[in-house]
């Protein structure tokens, strides 16, 4: 049985419809009238336990309020959610015993309060024991330097700071559900690298990983498994692999020559590959099918018949697979 | 795992820092209610001089004036603010994924930030104590019910503010919210001016409401203005409002918290 299935998942908002402006304003004091706005439309989705589901779309597609949705914040106006076999709305408590989330945008933290405290606030709501708590605090300083901000007020940590925090948060009861909505906002790279291998970790120790986030380096990382939603509707729900398989269907070679590269002319000369001007006059970048031509057979033939000074491969970047999938350049 | 009585008291003891982390506040919070009840037995003293108004002379003014001061502090020291911040806010989002009864959470948290006005009470009565010396309950068993009494105006208050701020789920407006609750209690309370010296319609509204076990109550049974029998009844009027206004709070989250947008991330 999945861990998590959602129905028919629909949200809709009540927005009042008014006119700019003092009239406007004065206007919808008498007359008040209202508009419904879909922000999750129709979305059917299963993740069984254990998975590492990445959820992606452009700003305002619906997938925070997909999250409010599955973590029983927000009730759903049509359609089911199951979450380990509860309604996370109407069994609000016992499903979050089981889970845990961070949003990027809103801190778990006491502001005006260390975050050692907000922490033991929360091992005593999660039950958890001191052994368990202690070991936890432990890992987070190896993963996350916790120990560093430990006794600082909440509100006098940076961003980054912030960030790491609430992830202890989130994690502090072992959770066997995640919702990670935007979790490495603000980290440089060093720590970022090791919330990666961290979440990989917990994913390969049974943790179910839902995560949305803009840096497509998290979801490359960590998740197996990618959908993707645009205008409350998923476009897109299937593994990483397929997708680059199914859309990254081209590779480029970028040449470096001894002189400066006469596009037409070798675009007459190889008609099978895509040409164009590199970023220097003696630079060029060939594109061709992947299923058509073999890399060995594109780069021996180029280097034979060009001998460039240097050479190096590309492909799509799964940002790049995404952008047109949200631009809705490509279909399912 | 159910919500146990450790995690009241983790989320009291939070609201109890929160509140005392920012001194200067508190200071000025004992310097303003300290202040206005020296005004206001400077106005009494100058009303009633000798004689008495409406049953009350100098003496019991000065002890229902010093009870005033008590619950004025407790009920206005609360940190309704910090909860309706949070639905208006959307941090209120965070409050549902978290496994604690809501309303059991708040109530451990108000709580916690009342009993941070404890130091304010104490300095002030004793202040008031060594100022005007007022006279002490008639009784000891008026003096104990008095201290039920004012045990009870912890949860009473949380009750009523609890009901208030679930309003912001459907006016996402605080402000307006709470002046009419402070209002309404300030005046219904006696806070501002015994009930005996409204005329009787408006009395057996204020009865017909929570506010007078705020202040009328417990200066009622402190001064012996109704006998042990009469104190039951009033602090079993009291417990009855406490635990129909927590019931009443359970009723209204239940729909307020489908109203939940929290926009935005």
């Amino acid at each position: 049985m999945p861990i998590l299935e959602a129905r028919s998942l629909t949200k809709t908002f009540r927005r009042p419809d008014k006119a700019s402006g003092f009239k406007g304003a004065v206007k919808h004091l008498a007359q008040r009238k209202y508009k419904n706005y879909t922000a999750v439309d129709g979305i059917d989705l299963s993740i069984e336990a254990g998975e590492s589901v990445a959820y992606v779309g452009p700003n305002g597609a619906g997938k925070s309020t997909t999250v409010k949705l599955l973590t029983g914040i927000l009730k759903p106006s049509e359609g089911t959610v199951r979450v380990m076999g509860r309604d996370p709305h109407t069994e609000r408590i016992a499903n979050a015993h089981d889970i845990g989330v961070l949003f990027g945008q809103r801190t778990q933290l006491w502001w005006d309060l260390p975050v050692e405290e907000s922490l033991k606030l929360l091992k005593h709501m999660y039950g958890v024991s001191e052994a368990d708590y202690k070991r936890r605090i432990a890992m987070f300083d190896d993963l996350l330097d916790l120990n560093e901000f430990m006794p600082a007020l909440a509100r006098t940590l940076s961003l980054g700071q912030r960030m790491r925090a609430d992830l202890a948060c989130a994690l502090i009861h072992d959770p066997k559900m995640v919702y990670l909505d935007e979790p490495t906002i603000g980290l440089d790279i060093s720590v970022k690298d090791r919330l990666r291998a961290f979440l990989r970790e917990l994913v390969n120790d049974g943790t179910t990983l839902l995560l949305t986030s803009h840096d497509l380096a998290d979801i490359e990382e960590v998740c197996e498994r990618i959908v993707v939603i645009d205008k409350g509707a998923i476009a897109y729900d299937g593994s990483i692999t397929k997708l680059k398989a199914h859309y990254i269907t081209t590779k480029s070679v970028h040449l470096h020559l001894e002189g400066a590269a006469d596009v037409p002319a070798l675009a007459e000369k190889f008609p099978d590959y895509a040409w164009a001007a590199g970023q220097a006059a003696s630079e060029v970048v060939a594109t061709y099918e992947s299923a058509r031509h073999s890399t060995a057979e594109v780069l021996g033939s180029l280097t034979a018949q060009l001998s460039p000074r240097d050479l190096s491969l590309s492909e799509p970047s799964i940002e790049d697979v995404i952008r047109r999938l949200y631009a809705g350049e490509l279909t399912k | 795992m159910t919500h146990g009585f450790a995690v009241d008291r983790a989320f009291a003891t939070v609201a109890f820092k929160r509140r005392l982390a920012y001194k200067t506040q508190w200071l000025v919070a004992l310097v303003l209610g300290g202040g206005a009840m020296l005004v206001s037995m400077a106005m009494w003293s100058n009303l009633i001089g000798s004689g008495s108004l409406s049953g009350y002379d100098w003496d019991s003014m000065r002890a229902y004036l010093i009870i005033g001061f008590v619950t004025a502090t407790v009920v206005f020291g609360g940190a309704d603010w910090h909860i309706a911040d949070r639905i208006l806010d959307g941090h209120i989002a965070i409050d549902l994924t978290k496994p604690v009864d809501f309303q059991r959470a708040r109530a451990a948290e108000y709580i916690g930030s009342m009993a941070s006005t404890v130091p304010t009470v104490v300095i002030g009565v004793v202040g008031a104590w060594l100022l005007f010396d007022p006279p002490g309950p008639v009784s000891p068993t008026a003096g104990l019910l008095t201290a039920v009494s004012f045990v009870l105006i912890f949860p009473l208050a949380f009750g009523i503010m609890y009901l208030s701020v679930l309003v912001c789920f459907w006016t996402k407006r605080y402000l307006g919210i709470m002046w009419l609750r402070e209002a309404l209690l300030g005046f219904f309370s006696g806070m501002m001016i015994p009930l005996a010296f409204m005329p009787s319609w408006l009395q057996s509204i204020a009865w017909a409401l929570p506010f007078p076990h705020f202040t009328t109550t417990p200066a009622a049974i402190y001064l012996g203005r109704v006998d042990t029998a009469g104190a039951l009844g009033l602090i079993a009027a009291e417990a009855a409002w406490t635990v129909g206004l927590w019931f009443g709070g359970r009723f209204v989250f239940r729909h307020a918290v489908k109203k939940v947008t929290v926009h935005g991330g």
